[in-house]
């Protein structure tokens, strides 16, 4: 009389908070997920062959639709790992803007996390508030580059236009009232006690989990982790920044809620140092019209919002493509982490883990 | 005192008092989601809602252009917009209805019509005024000089009336998330049921003080000696004040609003028990979910706002009956207080996350309803020793 059955259940690929076309298989007993299983694939495009079949100036324009809320630092990692596969020099004043605007990508990749976090858990206000200094950012990248999301923002030695007139006033116009934007986030939900009920100690993760399967990024962070290849291997103007590495012990959602803000924090002092000490001088070195390859191959990473960002280029003699190119897709390596952290937990919590986990399915499945 | 009537001027004045009450709700529903996209539309700095403001010429345009020019966003765009609700409707009324091919077809159609009428009928019981409100024109036929009565029915265990006929709603719900065959209005369904079968519980223990205090089940005379505290204690404010705060948050859970809103919740159950629903059938759904927080603003304004006076808790005798209008029951005091309360609804709307499942169970068993029996307790006290 009393038979209890478990439930399959599609969560995706069209599913409300599954943000893209992710799919999870949910195991259900009641509402306890017993057994999580993603699914990927629907959204790729085999972004790795075409960047072989293409020059490597071709190539970066793909990388803008890997994490599309996050062109630009997929842009620097391509320009910079061909930068370095070639030996090229790249001009300081180039190097300052392209991390100042990486940093502000990042800080609209995690307003784009914030709203969307806290839309799945229930609260609508956020995301529109979030939504609205997101604007500022777009507008400041619009100015840059003529694009809002695929920006393609810089060139293989440099950039390809010095910064627009006005846009340093626009930039120090958003770093002065992005604080207490900040701040209003938090009064809404920093000590929100539904919030907190619904984010303490729901999906935790630690860190040597979090080794062990190669997540990285603010996930780790928030296990306690401080690694972040802006300060272990530094690239662009990143060594002659000051900033910190925020890290949280307790491995759980509302770490990761913190470890966020405090991320965009810090972003936002980067910016800042790099208005203040932006350099005179060229922004495009002297490279030659075709990039012509050796035998040779580089690694090379950078961190994006999500987490470490690693292009992997292999050249041929006389090639003016890459003979192979890799991604290593931080979302892609990040999702892994999923069952591991709501298996036996409710499925409210699956809707929370895969916001915490910011995945961007242009990314995992490129 | 007016004629006894006969029994087919019973039934036109009752059918007559029906149709009016009817309309009043059918008119409040589509405002209610009017206010409810303007409301939340300043609390989120939406763009669209904000800032469909006026034309470009007339009066209003150059007021609206003015509150630019200083900075503000115009107050009166706050009405521009209203066509929307008429939008809203013959959207609803005119899409295509579908009914799932699995779907138990007869189940399916009385799920919605039984929360339509669950949420509707429970105004039948609600005094909007007490005792007549105006009498019929001498001239009419039939029904000159008839009353109009402040309520379709003075029932006298109206309370019992309302939260028995209120709980039936529910049924629509569970009937509707079983009847579609699909897996997540099931869970929204299952989620429902123990969430409504759970929160009923404190939400009937804190209207309980009131009925104590009052002495009376009739929703009219209740209304009456809460405001005016004929005969109660002035300690009797504390169980009401209390009652008041756990009679709200269950009337949320009972409404299906955020942050009780588990059965529909659009990220994790797509659309919860109404996912298979279209057309009018899911426009009735949502017609329920609004009358019934109408209903829910109605009974705390009745218990626990003194009603159709102006001031609760027994304070409106500090105003003498002799003072014109504020020392007067009225229906302009009773609309102004469900006005307050809906506005509330949708503000909490706008402010908080929404809680898990189990959070949910916790909140209901553990905190509301020890809490409710302990109020329950203090109010009998307070109407016996003092």
């Amino acid at each position: 009389m009393f038979k209890s059955e478990e439930m399959e259940i599609n969560l995706g690929p069209q599913h409300p908070s599954t943000h893209g076309v992710l799919r999870v298989k949910l195991r259900l007993d009641g509402e306890t997920v017993v057994k999580c299983t993603p699914v990927i694939g629907y959204l790729h495009r085999g972004l790795e062959k075409i960047c072989e079949n293409k020059t490597y100036f071709q190539g970066q324009v793909w990388t803008d639709r890997m994490d599309y809320v996050a062109a630009i630092s997929n842009n620097l990692g391509w320009v910079e790992g061909v930068e370095k596969l070639f030996g090229i020099e790249t001009p300081r004043r180039a190097r300052y803007i392209r991390t100042m605007l990486t940093e502000m990508n990042r800080i609209a990749s995690h307003l784009l996390w914030l709203a969307t976090h806290a839309l799945d858990i229930g609260a609508m206000t956020v995301f529109l508030y979030a939504f609205r200094e997101r604007e500022l950012l777009l507008d400041l990248f619009e100015a840059f580059c003529g694009a809002r999301l695929t920006t393609t923002a810089f060139r293989i030695g440099g950039l390809r236009e010095d910064l627009p007139p006005g846009f340093v006033k626009q930039a120090r116009a958003f770093q002065a009232i992005f604080p207490e934007r900040l701040e209003e986030y938090e009064t809404l939900l920093s000590e929100n006690r539904i919030w907190k009920k619904r984010t303490v100690g729901v999906a935790r993760i630690n860190a040597e989990d979090c080794i062990a399967l190669g997540v990285t990024g603010p996930v780790l962070r928030a296990a306690g982790v401080p690694y972040d290849i802006r300060k272990a291997f530094p690239s662009a103007a990143y060594a002659e920044m000051d900033f910190e590495i925020p890290t949280r012990p307790e491995a759980d959602t509302y770490a990761r809620y913190l470890v966020r803000l405090a991320e965009m924090r810090q972003s936002h002092r980067i910016i800042q140092q790099c208005l203040d000490g932006l350099p005179e001088g060229p922004v495009m070195a002297k490279i030659p019209k075709i990039l012509k390859s050796e035998v040779n191959e580089v690694y090379h990473a950078i961190e994006a919002p999500k987490g470490e960002l690693g292009y992997y280029f292999v050249g041929e003699k006389g090639g003016v493509n890459p003979y192979r190119m890799h991604v290593r897709a931080p979302s892609f390596v990040n999702l892994q982490a999923l069952p591991k952290m709501i298996e036996g937990r409710l499925l409210a919590d699956v809707i929370a883990a895969i916001g915490t986990l910011d995945v961007v399915l242009g990314e995992i499945d490129r | 005192m007016p004629p006894p009537m006969n029994l087919l001027q019973t039934i036109v004045m009752g059918l007559i008092q029906i149709v009016a009450v009817l309309i009043v709700v059918f008119i409040m529903v589509p405002l209610l989601t009017f206010a409810e996209r303007k409301v939340i539309g300043y609390a989120q700095v939406r763009l669209g809602a904000t800032r469909t403001a006026s034309g470009t010429r007339g009066f209003t345009a150059s007021l609206n252009r003015g509150m630019w020019a200083m900075g503000k966003v115009p107050v009166l765009s706050f009405f521009r917009g209203l066509p929307v609700f008429v939008a809203d409707a013959v959207k609803l009324i005119t899409k295509e209805d579908i009914i799932p091919a699995k779907a138990d077809r007869a189940v399916f159609t009385l799920a919605p019509i039984l929360s339509v009428v669950a949420a509707f009928g429970v105004f039948s019981a609600i005094a909007y005024y007490p005792g007549v409100m105006f009498y019929m024109p001498k001239s009419w036929p039939l029904i000159g000089g008839l009353p109009f009565n402040g309520a379709i029915a003075d029932v006298n265990v109206g309370l019992l009336f309302i939260l028995g006929l209120a709980s039936v709603g529910v049924y629509g719900i569970v009937l509707g998330a079983w009847a579609s065959n699909s897996k997540y209005p099931l869970l929204g369904g299952l989620r429902s049921a123990a969430q409504i079968v759970s929160y009923e519980v404190p939400l009937t223990l804190s209207l309980l003080p009131a009925v104590i205090l009052a002495g009376t089940l009739n929703f009219k005379d209740m209304s009456v000696i809460l405001s005016t505290g004929q005969g109660m204690s002035p300690l009797a404010v504390i169980p009401l004040f209390i009652g008041f705060f756990i009679y709200l948050t269950c009337g949320f859970a009972e409404t299906n609003r955020v942050p009780f809103d588990l059965p529909e919740a659009e990220t994790e159950l797509v659309a919860g028990f109404h996912t298979e629903y279209s057309g009018m059938k899911f426009g009735f759904f949502y017609l329920a979910e609004y009358a019934n927080m109408i209903v829910v603003s109605c009974l705390a304004t009745a218990f626990f706002f003194g009603g159709y006076y102006l001031l609760p808790f027994g304070l409106q005798r500090i105003i003498p009956a002799s003072v014109p209008f504020l020392g007067h029951p009225s229906f302009l005091f009773f609309m102004a207080k469900v006005s307050l309360l809906l506005f509330v609804f949708i503000w909490v709307r706008a402010t908080l996350p929404r809680y898990r499942y189990d959070q949910l169970m916790d909140v209901g068993w553990k905190y509301l309803i020890p809490l409710s029996l302990v109020n329950l307790f203090i109010a009998a006290v307070i109407r016996y020793a003092f």
